[in-house]
């Protein structure tokens, strides 16, 4: 027990007082503590992207992420993105525009579109592409995902009177 | 019940967003590492790290006494009862007794408080080992003298297929022009992002469930109960939302499935076990890596007379599904050229490597690939424009193969046409700059197989009192999009929305029995079932309205969720009042059932003759790439392609499917292979077992893909398989683009940077003549 | 033989300052790892490779972090400085960008955002990209511990594979990039089979300043990454271009002389040949490349 550190979370806006050992990474925190199971344990070596979170709204890989460096952080998950029931753009354009098949990728490519169109809410393809190289997907081959992206920063941009 | 053909539809051929979108895009989609049940354990297991070794003893003891650990189990805890994916070749065992047979083979497992404690008493497993001497290579390990990898198996050979159909060598002797090549392909993995996992529960009346990610859940149902030595009633596979399979573990019952369940029979909780990446890049299940001989005689106008077709495939340790891997490599060399005279023999051979077994494509894609790649050069020696030659040879709808298939529906010369337009191949060939290609390539492949077995597929239909209409079947949505078109199959004979459709996931305690999802046959055979489930649900709710309405129940259209008179459209009742009535007041509940079974037809399997599939499905492709001669990297700028897949029921998943297929071609034609030096992969992970990301697939606007539609008779409303072959021909295309572009041929996969700055420099040095590098 | 396993247990310790690090360094250094991002060092953990005692996280330590310019002109980037912060500082991507630019090449966004210049660094790694960017800039790592500081050039940085010039007890602080000269310009090359992500077969980092005339060398700098057990700066190709005018001969000569010096393994990624193959046609562009930024530039740091 005395290995246990007290670490508060801010996750997805709420406040979680935890006692971890030091070796959990945050994608263990979150899905085996906090039961937000929406980041996968995937290839666990940074490679996939399937379990990005925003930690201060930048996307990175949970999976090397110490649990307790998280302490003083903003993190959001995929489940954090919906607001009471109602999906988000990003990720209704995912689901219209058919750029989810098994879905094991989808929360980790959600996350990162959500960093990519904080930052640069009108990317060109190229931009999309370099954005998104963290994240391998398998059952795609990726064009239905571009067109996702570019149509929730479509959408967006008119919502914003753009 | 008589209904009018339509032409139009309100459902089906809509382009329609995949069911469960909504919850995988907001995390809410429980995958099996997503499961969690009240007093679970966590199981981890045990590798060997030899080829080829014999058990001598293992010491659980200390791996007992850690503390949080509750079971450790070995092969000897297991009834010993063998099982597999055919009958003939059942060499599995839940966990090694006697023999290991590759590096990764699992021999014991363990169950403990959480996965560190788990992993730590794995150390505390004691096995003494007695190595034995290994082999690697198939052309070895068929050698007199070679180590065996089975006892008693003479020469390692795991499968042997030969056949004959025609007169093969009097073709060839007549032949105007006759052509040799060599072609090897490489290991190559299914690369799902989800690695398999499992709960196992062992309950108190003896009852073993296990929920999985499991793409065959009823081949894994019989699976457990053979090697557990348990009744199929005492066994239950519930099917989790799976994270892409493209067939391997999750198509069987795999050591961590038998281990879970075992384990909570120890323990009395249940046992949870999650393959790390790295497991699941080291174990077996991968593509047969394959040298393939492939010899073919023609007229000299480029028309086929005859293949003669000898493959070497590297099976690794056990049999898996292998002697059909072997059969249907020769089978489709029958589609979809005409081949009127064929010789084919194949040997899958044992190594002590990862063994082989299906992998999207199955071994379709290797023959591909060794098939449009020779085509190009005889095109190439005999003076032929390559998409004349692909013209001359292209099977007709009403032809029957060599070997026994029946085509149908087959607009392969459309495909290849609308390739050729769509990509601009006229006015691109043989005009673009240095080091810049084009290439085109074809293939095929079926709807569905009549296996040996269980081919049949079920559906069942309850229309609940709301309207909604509650659809199972045996067969599982990976991704694929199954939900969504067998739903969208349901909506349109019942005259409702696809989101009125409730799809449920398989679970062997409740849906029909089903072979699974493989072999492109769910839109097709399961498609089917679901169409006559609907149409009995239809014609009962139809007798049902017509009291209600006064009506004759053949006059009837169902449409709008409304049951309307079509002669007098006054006459109406909603759907979901039909089914309140019919319940409340006359006691009648609308269940419904239908089933498929593609016919009769049976294959013999020995004479490789008979008609595999109710439909075919031809493809075609163009690429276009950009060589860099100074470091050989392929760079792919432009991909056109064009499926007959019969009516596509919808749109939006036949686009997902294919493009995933051809990407995944890119993949194993340019980056990917496993690497195994002395047995051992060295490149078990994603940073080296390299797959294709966003980066590596052309701009949006050069990457198109069309469908060619047709209307299959056989298939429900016209429908036949998407995904799987238009992956098949991207490969040659690839191969043939870079001979294009650079002059250098490449035999081997993958066609990797150093492969084509390799053949550029031999090419160099050679002065002009084109260099091929048909070996590593 | 070991699969990918949970970390291993350690302690993990928070220091606030430069200070503090050096001290729980001195007092645990036989037993502790200092953790920067993490995407190295947490995966060698999971494989067993190394099972410290002792974390000294070091995110804590905002000192440590940032791009700044110093009185001299000079400008200092602290250890912990992300690679996200390095390709998109205005600084850096004006005066320094084959830094910006190779920074931006590594991995992909959810890497450079937590990896640093100092862990990129301090891995020893020959494939590192950022070493062979920032030899050819002349950069001097610093390094501080409890008994004080010092700097040395960052070719002298790597005696052998795997390891640094760093004492057990030393913390790598940060990077010193000298003002950049007029009519000078870098570019960093790198190869791998897919577009992204992977490591890098082979990079080549070439850096020159032009005479006034534009025509020839005044100084040239090159490295190289996975071009031998270290980082290496090939002086002997530098020596060959020197001085001279721009030709292709010229290119050629240096590029013959790239691979009399460098020593690239072979390994089941890639063959030496291979390596050799693309030394030299990489080093060929990375000086065509380099001159022609060189060119376009307009002035120096002021």
């Amino acid at each position: 027990m005395k290995h246990l550190m007290p670490i508060t979370l801010r996750v997805n806006g709420e406040i979680h007082e935890l006692l971890v050992p030091p070796w959990r990474t945050l994608l263990e925190v979150l899905r085996e503590m906090i039961g937000l199971t929406g980041a996968k344990r995937s290839c666990q070596e940074g490679q996939c992207g399937a379990c990005s979170v925003l930690v201060d709204g930048r996307s990175v890989n949970s999976c090397l992420y110490l649990a307790v460096e998280a302490q003083d952080k903003d993190i959001r998950t995929v489940e954090g993105l919906m607001q009471e029931g109602v999906l988000d753009q990003i990720q209704k354009s995912f689901v219209q525009k058919g750029a989810i098949q098994c879905g094991f990728c989808t929360p980790g490519f959600v996350v990162a579109t959500t960093s990519l169109l904080n930052e640069n809410p009108e990317p060109s393809e190229d931009e999309i592409r370099h954005a998104m190289v963290g994240h391998l997907c398998r059952c795609t081959g990726y064009v239905q995902i571009v067109e996702a992206i570019q149509d929730a920063a479509g959408q967006l941009k008119q919502q914003r009177g753009g | 019940m008589n209904s009018p053909v339509r032409n139009t539809f309100d459902v089906v051929g809509q382009p329609t967003p995949k069911k469960d979108g909504i919850p995988k895009a907001c995390g809410q989609a429980e995958y099996a590492d997503d499961l969690s049940m009240p007093g679970m354990l966590h199981g981890k297991l045990l590798r060997c790290p030899h080829a080829h070794a014999r058990i001598v003893r293992i010491d659980t003891t200390r791996a007992k006494a850690l503390p949080g650990v509750r079971a450790v189990i070995t092969g000897a805890d297991f009834p010993g009862v063998r099982y597999g994916n055919l009958p003939q070749t059942r060499d599995y065992l839940p966990l090694a007794l006697d023999v290991v047979r590759y590096i990764g083979e699992e021999v014991a497992a363990v169950a403990a408080v959480d996965e560190d404690t788990a992993e730590e008493a794995l150390d505390l497993i004691d096995v003494e080992y007695e190595p034995l001497p290994a082999v690697f290579d198939p052309d070895e390990a068929m050698k007199p003298g070679a180590p065996l990898v089975h006892d008693k198996v003479a020469n390692n050979i795991s499968a042997k297929t030969a056949f004959e159909f025609g007169k093969v060598d009097e073709a060839f002797t007549r032949a105007d022009y006759v052509r040799e090549d060599v072609y090897e392909t490489q290991p190559v993995k299914q690369g799902m992002l989800e690695p398999h996992a499992c709960i196992g529960l062992w309950d108190a009346t003896g009852k073993v469930s296990l929920w999985s990610c499991k793409m065959s859940p009823y081949v894994v149902w019989r699976q457990l109960a053979m090697g557990l030595g348990l009744e199929l009633r005492n066994v239950r596979v519930v099917q989790t939302v799976v994270g892409g399979g493209f067939s391997g573990g999750k198509q069987e019952a795999m050591p961590m499935d038998f281990c879970a369940v075992m384990l909570s029979k120890k323990t009395g909780r249940p046992v949870k076990i999650v393959h790390t990446m790295d497991e699941v890049l080291t174990i077996g299940h991968m593509r047969h890596p394959m040298k393939i001989w492939l010899r073919t005689a023609t007229d000299k106008s480029g028309r086929i007379l005859a293949q003669h077709c000898k493959m070497v495939a590297n099976g690794g340790a056990y049999s898996s599904i292998g002697g059909f891997s072997m059969y249907l490599a020769g089978a489709m060399l029958n589609i979809p050229y005409r081949i009127p005279n064929l010789r084919y023999e194949a040997y899958r051979v044992y190594t002590n490597n990862g063994f082989c077994g299906a992998l999207r494509g199955h071994t379709n894609t290797q023959i591909c690939f060794a098939r449009d790649s020779q085509l190009e050069l005889i095109a190439v020696d005999l003076g032929i424009d390559p998409i004349d030659i692909r013209h001359r040879n292209a099977l007709q709808p009403g032809d029957v193969t060599a070997n026994g298939f029946r085509i149908g529906t087959f607009a392969f010369d459309e495909c290849i046409d609308r390739v050729v337009q769509l990509s601009g191949w006229r006015e691109k060939r043989g005009r673009l700059p240095k080091y810049r290609g084009i290439g085109f390539g074809c293939g095929s492949h079926i709807s569905g197989a009549r296996l040996m077995g269980h081919s049949a597929s079920a559906a069942e239909i309850r229309i609940q009192e709301d309207g909604t209409v509650h659809l199972t079947t045996g067969s599982t949505d990976v991704g694929q999009g199954a939900d969504t078109v067998l739903s969208m199959i349901a909506a349109e004979v019942l005259g409702v929305s696809v989101d009125d459709v409730r799809y449920i996931r398989v679970d062997s305690d409740s849906t029909p029995v089903d072979p699974g999802t493989f072999g492109s046959r769910v839109t097709f055979f399961t498609g089917n079932a679901v169409k006559r489930a609907a149409e009995d649900a239809r014609r009962q709710l139809a007798m049902i309205a017509a009291e209600r309405l006064g009506a004759n129940p053949d006059d009837l259209v169902f449409r709008n969720r409304e049951i309307v008179n079509r002669h007098d459209d006054r006459q109406r009742i909603s759907l979901k009042e039909a089914v309140r009535w019919g319940a409340f007041q006359t006691g009648r509940l609308i269940i419904s059932h239908g089933t498929y079974a593609a016919g009769d037809e049976k294959i013999d399997f020995r004479t490789g003759h008979g008609n595999l599939s109710p439909a075919y499905n031809p493809s075609a492709c163009a690429v276009e790439v950009e060589v860099d001669p100074d470091t050989g990297q392929v760079k792919i700028v432009g991909f056109w392609g064009a499926d007959d897949s019969g009516f596509p029921i919808n749109p939006m998943g036949v686009k997902g499917q294919v493009i995933g297929a051809t990407v995944m071609s890119f993949g194993h034609a340019l980056f990917e292979t496993l690497i195994r030096i002395d047995g051992k992969v060295m490149n078990p992970s994603f940073r080296d077992y390299k797959m294709p990301l966003m980066t590596d697939i052309p701009r949006l606007a050069n990457f198109r893909h069309d469908n060619v539609i047709t209307f299959e008779p056989e298939g429900p409303f016209g429908a036949k398989e998407a995904g799987q072959g238009a992956g098949t021909g991207v490969i040659a295309a690839l191969a043939n683009a870079i001979y294009d572009a650079t002059g250098a041929r490449l035999n081997c996969l993958p066609m990797s940077p150093d492969r084509i700055l390799f053949a550029l420099r031999q090419k160099e040095e050679s002065a002009g003549a084109p260099s091929e590098v048909a070996a590593e | 033989m070991s699969y990918l396993r949970r970390l291993p247990r350690f302690e993990y310790l928070a220091p606030r300052t430069i200070a503090e690090a050096c001290g729980l360094l001195a007092a645990h250094h036989d037993r502790a790892e200092l953790l920067a991002g993490g995407t190295d060092l947490l995966m060698q953990m999971r494989r067993r490779e190394t099972t410290p005692a002792y974390l000294i996280g070091l995110k804590g330590v905002t000192e440590l972090s940032g791009v700044r310019k110093l009185d001299d002109g000079n400008v200092f980037i602290g250890a912990m400085t992300t690679l996200h912060t390095i390709l998109s500082s205005p600084v850096l991507r004006s005066h320094y960008d084959v830094l910006a630019k190779a920074a931006a090449g590594i991995g992909g966004p959810e890497l450079r955002n937590v990896a640093t210049v100092g862990g990129n660094i301090a891995g020893a790694l020959p494939c590192a990209d950022l070493p062979p960017a920032l030899m050819t800039l002349g950069a001097k790592v610093r390094l501080a511990s409890s008994s004080g500081e010092r700097i040395l050039p960052l070719e002298d940085f790597f005696p052998s594979f795997g390891v640094t010039a760093a004492r057990p007890d030393e913390l790598l602080t940060g990077i010193e990039l000298p003002s950049v000269p007029l009519s000078s310009g870098g570019i960093y090359l790198k190869f791998h089979d897919r577009q992204s992500m992977d490591m890098t077969t082979v990079g080549v980092s070439a850096f020159v300043t032009l005479e006034q005339d534009g025509g020839s060398f005044r100084d040239v700098k090159i490295a190289v990454a996975s071009g031998a057990p270290v980082p290496l700066r090939l002086r002997k190709a530098e020596a060959v271009l020197c001085g001279r005018t721009f030709a292709e001969e010229a290119l050629e000569e240096a590029a013959l002389a790239v691979c009399e010096e460098a020593n690239p393994r072979s390994s089941w990624r890639a063959t030496r040949d291979y390596r050799f193959a693309l030394l030299k046609n990489l080093t060929k562009r990375a000086i065509r490349g380099a001159r022609e930024n060189a060119a376009s530039r307009t002035g120096d740091l002021s």
